[in-house]
C-alpha cells in the first residue's frame, strides 16, 4: 500500500516538474513564437531554381522541406534510422529462425463474401496511393517512410481479410519479401556511394549521399527527367526506402500470421504450459 | 507574433495534456506488471513524445513547410521562410514513428515468444520461473 503512495507522489512529481520547467524555465524554447534561425535556413535554402545564385550550393532542389532534411540534410541520420528498421526486422526473423515457410496446411476462410469484395476494390486504390507518396514525396508531405507503412496495410488486410493463406495464393512468401526489402536498402546503399564511385573514376571530388551542387565539389544527380523535377538523389531514396519498409513489415505481418500450431511445431516447443 | 490570451491558453492545455499522458505511460511501464500493458504504455509514451517534439516547431497561424509551386521567385521562398513551420522536428518525428513502429513489432515478437515458451506474460511469475 505504501509502495502505491511513492509511485503516485513520484510520477505526478515528474509531470510537476516537466510542466513547470516547460512553462517557466522556457525548456522547449519559443513555442507559439517565432521559429528558429535555423528553420529559417532550411525553409529558405531547400529549393533554389536560380543556377546563377550562390545559394545553389545549399540547396536540396526539393520543395518540400521536410523531405530535404530527412534525405539531404541529415542524411546519415535517416541511414542510422533505416539500420535500427533493419535491425528490428532482423531481430524478428531471429526469433522465427527455422520458420522457413508459411505452411498453412489447412485453408482458412476469412471473413464474410461482403468483407472481401470490399477489400478487393480497396487494395489496388491502397496500392496506388502508396506508390503515389512514395514517388511524389520530394513535392509533397510524405516519402519514402509513409508509403512503406502505407503498403503495409494491405499485408494486414490479406491476413485478416482472407486469411493467412491469401499469402500462398498470390505467391507471395517471407523469402520473397525479404528479397525485395534487402533490394531497397541495396538500392539506398548505392545512391550513397554512386558519388564516391564518380570520384574514383573522374578524380573530382564528391562527398557521400550528395545530392546536389556544393561549393567545392561539382557532382550533383540530375534534378529533372523529361522536364519533371525528381530533385537529384531524394526520388531514387525515397523510392528505395518505400521498398525496404513496406516489404520489412510485409515480412513481420506475415510471420504474425502464420498458424500458431505451425510456428510451435518449428520451434519445438510444447502445447503450453 | 502576437498571441492572444486563448491561443496561449490552449497551447499550455495542450501541453499539459502531453505531459499528464507521459506521466500515465511512464506509470505503465514501470509499475504494471503484465508485458501488453508495459508495451500499449511504451507505444503511448513514444507517441506522446513524438508530439512534444511536434510542439517544438509550433507556430500558430503558420503554413505548412512546402513550396506549392516549382517556378518560384526568391520573394516566395523568403514568404515560406517567414511563415512556415519548422520542418526539422517534422523530419525527426517522420522517421520516429516507423522506426517506432518496427521496435514495437519486434518486442510484440519478443513478448509472444516469452508466452509460447513460459505460458504467461506477467514479469513477476516469469521472474520466479527457472530456465
Amino acid at each position: 500500500m505504501r509502495r502505491s503512495y511513492v509511485v503516485l507522489v513520484s510520477l505526478v512529481s515528474i509531470v510537476f516538474v516537466l510542466a513547470y520547467v516547460t512553462t517557466y524555465m522556457n525548456a522547449l524554447g519559443s513555442i507559439c513564437s517565432d521559429t528558429r534561425y535555423l528553420a529559417k535556413l532550411f525553409l529558405a535554402l531547400t529549393y533554389n531554381p536560380d543556377t546563377n545564385s550562390s545559394l545553389k550550393y545549399f540547396a536540396a532542389m526539393s520543395p518540400e522541406a521536410v523531405t530535404a532534411i530527412v534525405w539531404d540534410y541529415r542524411g546519415i541520420d535517416t541511414f542510422y534510422e533505416t539500420t535500427v528498421f533493419f535491425m528490428a526486422i532482423i531481430a524478428a526473423l531471429t526469433i522465427y529462425r527455422g520458420v522457413t515457410s508459411p505452411a498453412s496446411t489447412t485453408q482458412g476462410n476469412g471473413l464474410s463474401l461482403i468483407v472481401k469484395v470490399v477489400t478487393k476494390l480497396l487494395i489496388p486504390m491502397n496500392i496506388a496511393v502508396a506508390v503515389s507518396i512514395a514517388v511524389h514525396g520530394h513535392l509533397t508531405p510524405g516519402g519514402g517512410f509513409q508509403a512503406g507503412a502505407a503498403l503495409a496495410v494491405v499485408s494486414v488486410l490479406l491476413a485478416v481479410v482472407f486469411s493467412g493463406s491469401s499469402f500462398d495464393k498470390l505467391n507471395i512468401s517471407i523469402s520473397k519479401a525479404v528479397a525485395l526489402r534487402s533490394t531497397g536498402l541495396l538500392g539506398i546503399a548505392a545512391v550513397t556511394f554512386i558519388p564516391l564511385v564518380y570520384n574514383l573514376v573522374t578524380g573530382v571530388q564528391a562527398y557521400l549521399m550528395q545530392s546536389y551542387v556544393k561549393a567545392d565539389a561539382p557532382f550533383a544527380f540530375p534534378t529533372h527527367i523529361w522536364g519533371q523535377l525528381i530533385s537529384g538523389t531524394l526520388i531514387w531514396l525515397n523510392v528505395a526506402e518505400f521498398l525496404a519498409v513496406s516489404f520489412g513489415f510485409f515480412v513481420v505481418f506475415m510471420l504474425l500470421s502464420l498458424r500458431e500450431e505451425t510456428v510451435r511445431k518449428y520451434l519445438g516447443v510444447g502445447d503450453g504450459h | 507574433m502576437d498571441t492572444s490570451f486563448l491561443d496561449r491558453f490552449l497551447v499550455i492545455f495542450a501541453l499539459y495534456n502531453l505531459l499528464a499522458t507521459i506521466g500515465v505511460s511512464i506509470y505503465g511501464i514501470v509499475v504494471r506488471p503484465h508485458i501488453t500493458k508495459k508495451i500499449i504504455s511504451l507505444t503511448l509514451l513514444g507517441d506522446a513524445l513524438n508530439m512534444l517534439t511536434i510542439f517544438l516547431g509550433f507556430k500558430p497561424f503558420s503554413i505548412p513547410p512546402v513550396l506549392l509551386k516549382t517556378d518560384v521567385g526568391s520573394e516566395e521562398i523568403m514568404k515560406l521562410a517567414t511563415s512556415a513551420v519548422d520542418p526539422l522536428p517534422q523530419a525527426l518525428v517522420l522517421t520516429a514513428v516507423v522506426i517506432g513502429l518496427a521496435v514495437n513489432l519486434f518486442l510484440i515478437f519478443l513478448a509472444l515468444q516469452v508466452f509460447r515458451l513460459y505460458g504467461t506474460l506477467d514479469s513477476r511469475k516469469i521472474k520466479e520461473l527457472r530456465g
